[in-house]
């Protein structure tokens, strides 16, 4: 025997300080920003509160390109096209989705950040990415 | 080894198959009486359990409270690890290692088959960036996959051979050709690379003090690492935590040169271009034989899977004599974030 259940229970998650400022910034400008740490250098996407490459939190926030390379990319049937972005000017790459992909992508390809025309703090108002050109 | 011993005395197995009737309560129940049965023992020759599992699998919370009473935990030491079984032989090890216990019985269960593991697995993304967007660790691995397909025109054909390979001999036998007819499900991988998810349970005996007069193989070195949890924050084409990892296992162990020290390798890798970031981060040569059962791709139970890979180490070594060293291997979260390695020698001859 069994018994069903359906597990649906409200939640609410903090994007914390850093990350407030990447959605708020998303929101209210249409820029992309992240952090560039004192410490080593290291530019990532998005905002944080410590370095990922170093764990120190001497960091300032910088605002990064709405331009990149295409790092890698999958699709899943009925889902979309997810990929990896490397921002002009960062370091990491940006896990987001592919808006209208060509059949063909190539690794370093161009891409540029497509933002939502209603806008509401959330990862979603970055619409997605667009390819624009050939890879280098 | 200056350490005392660390000795796999025993191992029992549930599964894996597609779906257990069963509760989890009577699964775990069955993998652990296999465990004593094969040493000989009962549950107060055990000082202390660890057990592996994952609420979000479940449909619980503190999923360990669930087996409390079936792993013989009341009234003894239990520690949980929320991670593959890999991570909790570790924790065992060391536990015998430091002196505190002489014998750990070591458990993971896993019942995927009670909901669907997209949603699951989504669930278990960062909740602000990736859950959003619908990123599930099938997304992480496609691609981690494309990363090492892009420039490599030969990869698909490699992979659909090397799951094939893999499957060869066994129930789930396919070729190569109908591997890449099956469908794309995140490209570059397709159905029939994936291991398949199962439900099973597993069980070991650690112990300091049994299983050497029956020639049982030892632990000799074991490492663990985990990579930031975002595939961004990573170099996507390799796995340095399990680079990481096997460095700390080889020193301990004394390997220099791990491409000829090795006669088995048991990797837990759920992609054809998994075994190959294996490969190259371990450092194992053409000379070491891998997953001669088919490892994972017969069948994959995820937090028992690297458990169930110290077993087939350990079994392997019990039955064949020539095989004297073996490195066993667990891996968790999207895109092998968590690494996790032990190293088996075989006992006197
Ligand atoms: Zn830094």
């Amino acid at each position: 025997m069994i018994r069903e259940e359906k597990i649906q229970i409200p939640f609410v998650y903090a994007a914390g300080q850093a990350g407030s400022r990447f959605l708020v910034a998303l929101r209210d400008d249409g820029r992309i920003m992240g952090s560039a740490c004192a410490a080593c250098g290291h530019v990532s996407v998005p905002t944080r509160s410590f370095c990922p490459a170093c764990s120190e939190s001497d960091l300032s926030d910088v605002e990064l390109a709405g331009e990149g390379n295409l790092v890698s990319w999958t699709e899943i049937p009925g889902r979309g096209v997810f990929a990896l972005i490397n921002l002009d000017g960062a370091d990491g790459a940006l896990l987001h989705r592919l808006i209208d992909s060509p059949d063909k992508l190539a690794v370093g390809q161009r891409v540029r950040a497509q933002f939502a025309e209603t806008r509401k703090a959330h990862i979603s108002d970055l619409a997605g990415f667009v390819v624009t050109g050939a890879g280098p | 080894m200056t350490q005392r011993p660390v000795f796999i005395a025993g191992c029992g197995q549930v599964g894996p198959v597609a779906e257990d009737p069963r509760s989890i309560v009577e699964m775990v129940l069955e993998a652990v009486e296999g465990a004593l049965e094969d040493v000989g023992i009962t549950h107060q020759d055990i000082d202390a359990i660890v057990t592996a599992s994952v609420d979000i699998l479940d449909g619980l919370t503190a999923s360990n409270i669930a087996v409390t009473e079936v792993v013989g935990a009341v009234m003894k030491p239990e520690a949980r690890i929320a991670a593959d079984g890999m991570a909790a032989a570790i924790h065992g090890a060391c536990q015998i290692w430091s002196g505190a216990y002489d014998t750990v019985l070591i458990v993971a269960h896993a019942k995927p088959s009670m909901a669907p593991y997209q949603d699951l697995m989504q669930w278990a993304m960062d909740p602000i960036y990736l859950q959003p967007l619908g990123v599930d660790f099938l997304t992480c691995a496609g691609l981690q996959a494309q990363a090492l397909a892009a420039g490599d025109a030969g990869a698909e054909q490699r992979w659909a051979e090397l799951a094939s390979a893999r499957r060869a001999g066994t129930p789930a036998a396919i070729s190569a050709d109908e591997i890449l007819a099956s469908p794309i499900v995140a490209s570059p991988l397709r159905a029939e690379m994936c291991a398949p998810m199962e439900d099973g349970a597993s069980a070991i005996v650690l112990s300091a003090v049994l299983g050497k007069h029956d020639g049982r193989p030892q632990v000799t070195g074991v490492g663990h690492d985990l990579a930031p949890h975002d595939l961004g924050d990573r170099e996507p084409g390799i796995w340095r935590g399990l680079e990481r990892a096997c460095n700390r296992a080889y020193s301990v162990a004394g390997i220099d040169n791990p491409a000829s020290a090795f006669d088995l390798a048991e990797p837990s890798c759920l992609f054809p271009h998994e075994e190959e970031l294996f490969v190259a981060a371990a450092g194992i040569g053409n000379a070491t034989v891998v997953s001669p059962g088919g490892g994972l791709f017969v069948g994959h139970t995820p937090v028992v899977a690297g458990l169930s890979r110290l077993a087939a180490s350990a079994s392997a070594m019990r039955q064949d004599a020539g095989c004297r060293r073996a490195l066993a291997h667990g891996a968790w979260g999207p895109a092998g974030q968590g690494q996790a390695v032990m190293i088996l020698e075989a006992g006197a001859p």
